[in-house]
C-alpha cells in the first residue's frame, strides 16, 4: 500500500494535496483587507523591503516580467513603471480573490496597457520556456506545496540570464530580536487578524508558516538545486526578512 | 546598517526630492530629460553609493545591478560645500569631486540643481488657500532675504574682527602671496634634493 506523501500547514502536517486548498481558504478569507493587514503587521516596512527587492530586479524598459503570487500588485506597478509600453508584466497568482483584489486595484490606480492578470500555479506555470527576463515572488514561497518544483518552474520560464528574486520570511540569529520577534508573531498577529479580518487563525497560519520555511541557507541551496547560477541573499531587518537572488545559466 | 533603514532614510529623501520638484516644473523638466541615465553618488568617508536614477520623477537607490552612466566620488564635505554653492556648475569644476565616465550628465544635474526654484507659495496654498499663502509667503521671502543678508554681513564682519582687530590671520591677498612663496619654495627643495641624489650617485659611480 503506498503512503500518501504530507506536507506542513503551519505547525499541522496535512496530505501535500490538502495544503493548496487550506492556504487557498486563508488568502480568501484575507484578501479584502490584505493590504491594510500588511500595513499594520509589518508597520509599513513591507514596503521598503519591496523597494530593496526591485532594486535587484534590474528590470529595463521593454523587459517582460513575471510577478508570480503577486497578490495585490505593489511590485507589478512598479514594474508597469519600468518597462514601460514596449515591455510587459505579468500579476499572477493562485488564488482568484487576490487576483481580483489585485486586478481592482492596478485599475483604480490607472495602471493597464502593458500588464496581464493571470490565475497560475506555481508549481505548473502556464507560461513557455525562456520567455521572462526577471521572475519575482514576494511573501509567496512558503505557502507553495512543492517549493522545489516551483523553484523549477521558476528556471524553465526564465530567459538564459534572466533572474529570479524571492523576498520570503527567514530565519533571525539575534536571539533578542528572535524573542521580540516569536511574542509579536504569536500574539500581537492573531489579535490584529482578529480584530481586522474577524479571522485570527490566518494570521496564526502565517506566524507559523514563516517559522517552517526553510532558512537563508537552506533556500540558497534549493535554488542551486533548481539549476540557478550566482545564488546569494542579503537579509533584512536582522535577518527577519531575506532576499534569494538567483540567475538562469 | 541594515538594509531597512537604509531604505527607509531613502524613500523619505526621494519623496521630499519629488514633492519638491513638484513646485518647480521647469527644473523637473530638466531632470525629466536626462532619463534614462543613471548617476552614481559615491562618498568616500564615511564609504557610502547613493544611485539616483532620473525620470518623470527621481529614484534614489542603494544599490544599482549595471554600470552607471556617470559617478561624482569625493568627500562628504565637497558634497556639502557643492550643495551650498547657487552656481553648482563653476563649483563642481573647482571641487576636488572626481567625475568619471559622462560629465554632461553630471554638469546636467548641477546645471538642473542651480536653476531650483521651488514654488513655496504654491506649497502652501494647497493647505491654505491662495490669500493666505500669498502673505506668508511674501513674509517668507522677506526673512529668508534678512537672514540671508545679515548671514552676510556676520561673515564678513568676522572675517576682519579676526584679520584686522585680533590679527590672528592675514589678509586674503598676503596669505596667498605666503602660499605661493611655499609652494616656489617646495618646488626649490625638491629640485635640490634630486640634484644631490643625481651628484650622489656619480660620485658613487667615479669612485667605483
Amino acid at each position: 500500500m503506498s503512503e500518501k506523501k504530507t506536507t506542513h500547514f503551519g505547525y499541522q502536517t496535512v496530505n501535500a494535496d490538502e495544503k493548496q486548498g487550506k492556504v487557498a481558504e486563508v488568502f480568501h478569507s484575507v484578501a479584502a483587507k490584505y493590504d491594510v493587514m500588511n500595513d499594520l503587521m509589518s508597520f509599513g516596512i513591507h514596503r521598503l523591503w519591496k523597494r530593496f527587492t526591485m532594486e535587484f530586479t534590474g528590470v529595463r524598459k521593454g523587459d517582460t516580467v513575471l510577478d508570480i503570487a503577486g497578490g495585490t500588485g505593489d511590485l507589478t506597478m512598479k514594474f508597469s513603471d519600468l518597462v514601460g509600453p514596449e515591455g510587459k508584466v505579468v500579476l499572477a497568482d493562485i488564488n482568484d480573490s487576490m487576483l481580483k483584489v489585485g486586478r481592482d486595484r492596478l485599475l483604480d490606480k490607472g495602471y493597464s496597457g502593458n500588464i496581464e492578470c493571470v490565475q497560475a500555479n506555481a508549481e505548473c506555470l502556464p507560461f513557455e520556456d525562456n520567455s521572462f527576463d526577471v521572475v519575482t515572488m514576494a511573501f509567496g514561497l512558503r505557502n507553495v506545496t512543492d517549493k522545489d518544483q516551483a523553484l523549477r518552474e521558476f528556471n524553465r520560464v526564465l530567459k538564459p540570464g534572466g533572474r529570479l528574486l524571492v523576498l520570503e520570511f527567514s530565519k533571525t540569529n539575534n536571539p533578542l530580536l528572535k524573542k521580540a520577534y516569536d511574542l509579536y508573531s504569536f500574539t500581537a498577529l492573531p489579535f490584529m487578524g482578529k480584530l481586522i479580518t474577524n479571522d485570527a487563525d490566518s494570521y496564526r497560519y502565517l506566524a507559523e508558516s514563516i517559522r517552517m520555511h526553510p532558512g537563508q541557507d537552506e533556500l540558497k541551496a534549493m535554488f542551486e538545486n533548481a539549476g540557478f547560477a550566482n545564488c546569494e541573499y542579503h537579509n533584512l531587518t536582522g535577518g527577519i526578512v531575506a532576499l534569494h537572488k538567483g540567475i538562469k545559466p | 546598517m541594515d538594509q531597512t533603514v537604509i531604505q527607509g532614510a531613502l524613500a523619505a529623501a526621494e519623496r521630499t526630492i519629488n514633492k519638491a520638484l513638484h513646485y518647480d516644473a521647469a527644473t523637473a523638466q530638466k531632470l525629466a530629460t536626462l532619463a534614462p541615465k543613471v548617476l552614481a553618488i559615491e562618498i568616500l568617508q564615511p564609504a557610502t553609493t547613493i544611485y539616483v536614477a532620473f525620470g518623470n520623477e527621481m529614484r534614489l537607490m542603494a544599490h544599482y545591478e549595471a554600470t552607471p552612466d556617470a559617478k561624482l566620488s569625493g568627500e562628504l564635505n565637497a558634497f556639502i560645500n557643492l550643495a551650498r554653492h547657487e552656481d553648482k556648475h563653476a563649483a563642481l569644476m573647482k571641487s576636488d569631486i572626481q567625475i568619471q565616465g559622462s560629465s554632461q550628465l553630471a554638469m546636467g544635474l548641477a546645471e538642473a540643481m542651480s536653476q531650483l526654484n521651488i514654488d513655496f507659495e504654491a506649497m502652501i496654498s494647497e493647505f491654505t488657500g491662495p490669500v493666505v499663502a500669498h502673505v506668508v509667503g511674501k513674509n517668507l521671502r522677506r526673512l529668508g532675504n534678512w537672514l540671508k543678508q545679515t548671514g552676510e554681513k556676520i561673515q564678513q564682519d568676522t572675517t576682519e574682527y579676526v584679520r584686522d582687530e585680533l590679527q590672528l590671520a592675514p589678509h586674503k591677498l598676503e596669505g596667498e602671496s605666503q602660499f605661493m612663496a611655499i609652494g616656489k619654495l617646495k618646488q626649490d627643495a625638491e629640485r635640490l634634493e634630486a640634484r644631490v641624489q643625481r651628484l650622489a650617485a656619480k660620485i658613487k659611480n667615479a669612485a667605483q
